[in-house]
């Protein structure tokens, strides 16, 4: 009995380590761990995807945590994430921070904290070349087809009371609705609106349309009341865009020459 | 864990509106649903019990089936399958009308009327075909035996096993929210989505979806009290 209540305290003891450790700051603990653990998209090309020959997530999102990571001076760890379940990883420290497409809205900020825009996505249309549709407007008495719980889905009964929205799981499940003709158009951000277009045997069939619907700010997911790791994260992203390192990132995901070919037509927020 | 309840948000303005829609969707399309399940579950038992080979042998491929297959399954097959086998002006204009609804009508009666099929048939097997004997002898038909003698017993068998089934395709209907059926499942999907409080979402959908079928199991045992006179001692 004796032993038993010895391991118990040992147990209690180290949970209550475990737990002051968390409370001190997210920049130490990194530190201390000597690994960035970072909450990616792992099928969101060319934002987070397993590559088919490596077998390794990569892309836009990726690159950017190890800019993070590297300027730490510690490793990466890559977790695959979805839209339901990041930002319940990120309140209880499974993940350090969030890059996974994930909009900047004010609602979010009751739960976490966020890094200034590293990607200003806007909400478009996907829809067939000969659909006649051009902006929406069109849409009007038509379906259109959207993924559960995003932004995107909300935005577009805004824009177009008049038209029905029926939402699937994903965005391919939605992609194969419109190719059967079941919905006239599928609206969400463009880069992923390209990046599904992209996937497709044909996709010069299917054109990307419409003005921008909503503004889709994307930022990166932070600790709630964690300043220090916070203003790590904002001066860190400034630097990679002065010295031109974002540009070169961005080029080599969003180039002329890539499969999601997308100028770069913003500039990011910097502080003076 | 520092998640704060917050339970007037879901019942405030907007959020409570869209379970309140998300019940009526549920409810029609389970009664719709109900309704086809039980014709053509006793139209499979007619079949089964009929004389006629073919039709025997169709009636059991069926059961066998539709309840060997996840409904999931059947679901995305009769939504996303069915394309290539439909002909194109047909499909020009099925796809216009609700057909996210109608294909889990479609996908809910089949699957249900397998299983409706099997008790039917069970019920009225366990009636002893003495007793179909017996009141052919006292000199009633085929279909007055049947109707008098064998179905009334075979009914109150299988009412229990009916109501299982009748609650089992209100529970399954939340699988049509898949395919964008906005039922109660998919509004609590919406709601945790926009609010962030999961816990009190599903919560709430969870009490609806109780209440609803302790509310059919308590109306379907009155009936038969009052009107079958099943479960009442004589």
């Amino acid at each position: 009995m004796n032993g038993f209540w010895q391991r118990t305290l040992v147990i209690l003891a180290a949970l209550a380590l475990g737990a002051s450790a968390a409370h001190a700051g997210k920049l130490d603990e990194v530190k201390s761990r000597g690994k960035l653990i970072a909450g990616v998209k792992d099928s969101q090309p060319p934002f987070g995807y397993v590559d088919e020959q490596t077998r390794q997530i990569v892309g836009f999102e990726i690159d950017i945590c190890a800019a993070l990571a590297k300027k730490l001076g510690v490793g990466l760890e890559l977790k695959p994430v979805t839209s339901a379940t990041r930002i319940p990883m990120l309140e209880q420290g499974a993940i350090d921070l969030i890059a996974a497409t994930m909009t900047h809205k004010i609602e979010r900020e009751e739960k976490i904290d966020f890094s200034i825009t590293y990607f200003p996505a806007t909400q478009k249309l996907l829809v067939h070349k000969d659909s006649g549709i051009k902006s929406v407007a069109d849409l009007a008495g038509k379906k259109v087809g959207s993924a559960k719980g995003s932004t995107s889905e909300q935005n577009i009964k805004k824009a177009q009371p008049e038209c029905t929205v029926v939402s699937f799981e994903t965005y391919p499940e939605a992609f194969l609705a419109l190719k059967q003709g079941k919905v006239a158009a599928v609206t969400t951000d463009a880069p992923i609106l390209l990046g599904i277009r992209n996937s497709d045997d044909h996709p010069e069939q299917w054109i990307i349309v419409g003005e921008d619907i909503a503004a889709e700010p994307y930022g990166i997911g932070l600790p709630e009341n964690d300043s220090d790791f916070r203003d790590f994260v904002n001066t860190t992203l400034m630097e990679m865009w002065k010295s031109g390192e974002y540009q070169q990132i961005y080029a080599k995901w969003f180039g002329p020459d890539t499969k999601f070919p997308l100028p770069l037509n913003w500039t990011m927020e910097i502080w003076p | 864990m520092n998640y704060t309840f917050n339970w007037a948000l879901i019942f405030a303005g907007e959020y409570g509106r869209w379970f309140v829609d998300g019940l009526a969707v549920t409810l029609e399309l389970s009664g719709i649903s109900i309704l086809f399940a039980l014709l053509l579950g006793t139209l499979l038992t007619v079949l089964r019990l009929s004389r006629v080979r073919p039709l025997v042998w169709f009636s059991a491929a069926y059961v066998e089936f539709f309840r060997n297959t996840p409904l999931m399954v059947q679901i995305f097959f009769w939504y996303f399958g069915s394309d290539p086998i439909l002909p194109d002006f047909f499909k020009k204009w099925l796809y216009q009308q609700n057909i996210e609804f109608a294909t889990a009508v479609i996908a809910l009666s089949t699957y249900t009327a397998a299983f409706i099929a099997e008790e039917l048939r069970s019920g009225i097997l366990s009636i002893p075909k003495t007793q179909l004997e017996a009141s052919r002898a006292t000199g009633l038909t085929f279909i007055q035996a049947m109707r008098y003698v064998i179905l009334p017993q075979a009914f109150r068998i299988i009412i229990p096993p009916l109501i299982s089934q009748f609650l089992n395709l209100i529970k399954n209907s939340s699988l049509a929210m898949t395919i964008g059926v906005m039922e109660l499942t998919y509004m609590a999907r919406q709601v945790e989505a926009h609010t962030f409080h999961g816990f009190e979402a599903f919560t709430v959908s969870t009490l609806i979806y109780l209440s609803l079928s302790l509310l059919v199991s308590f109306i379907i045992n009155q009936y038969n009290k009052h009107f079958l006179h099943i479960g009442s001692r004589r």
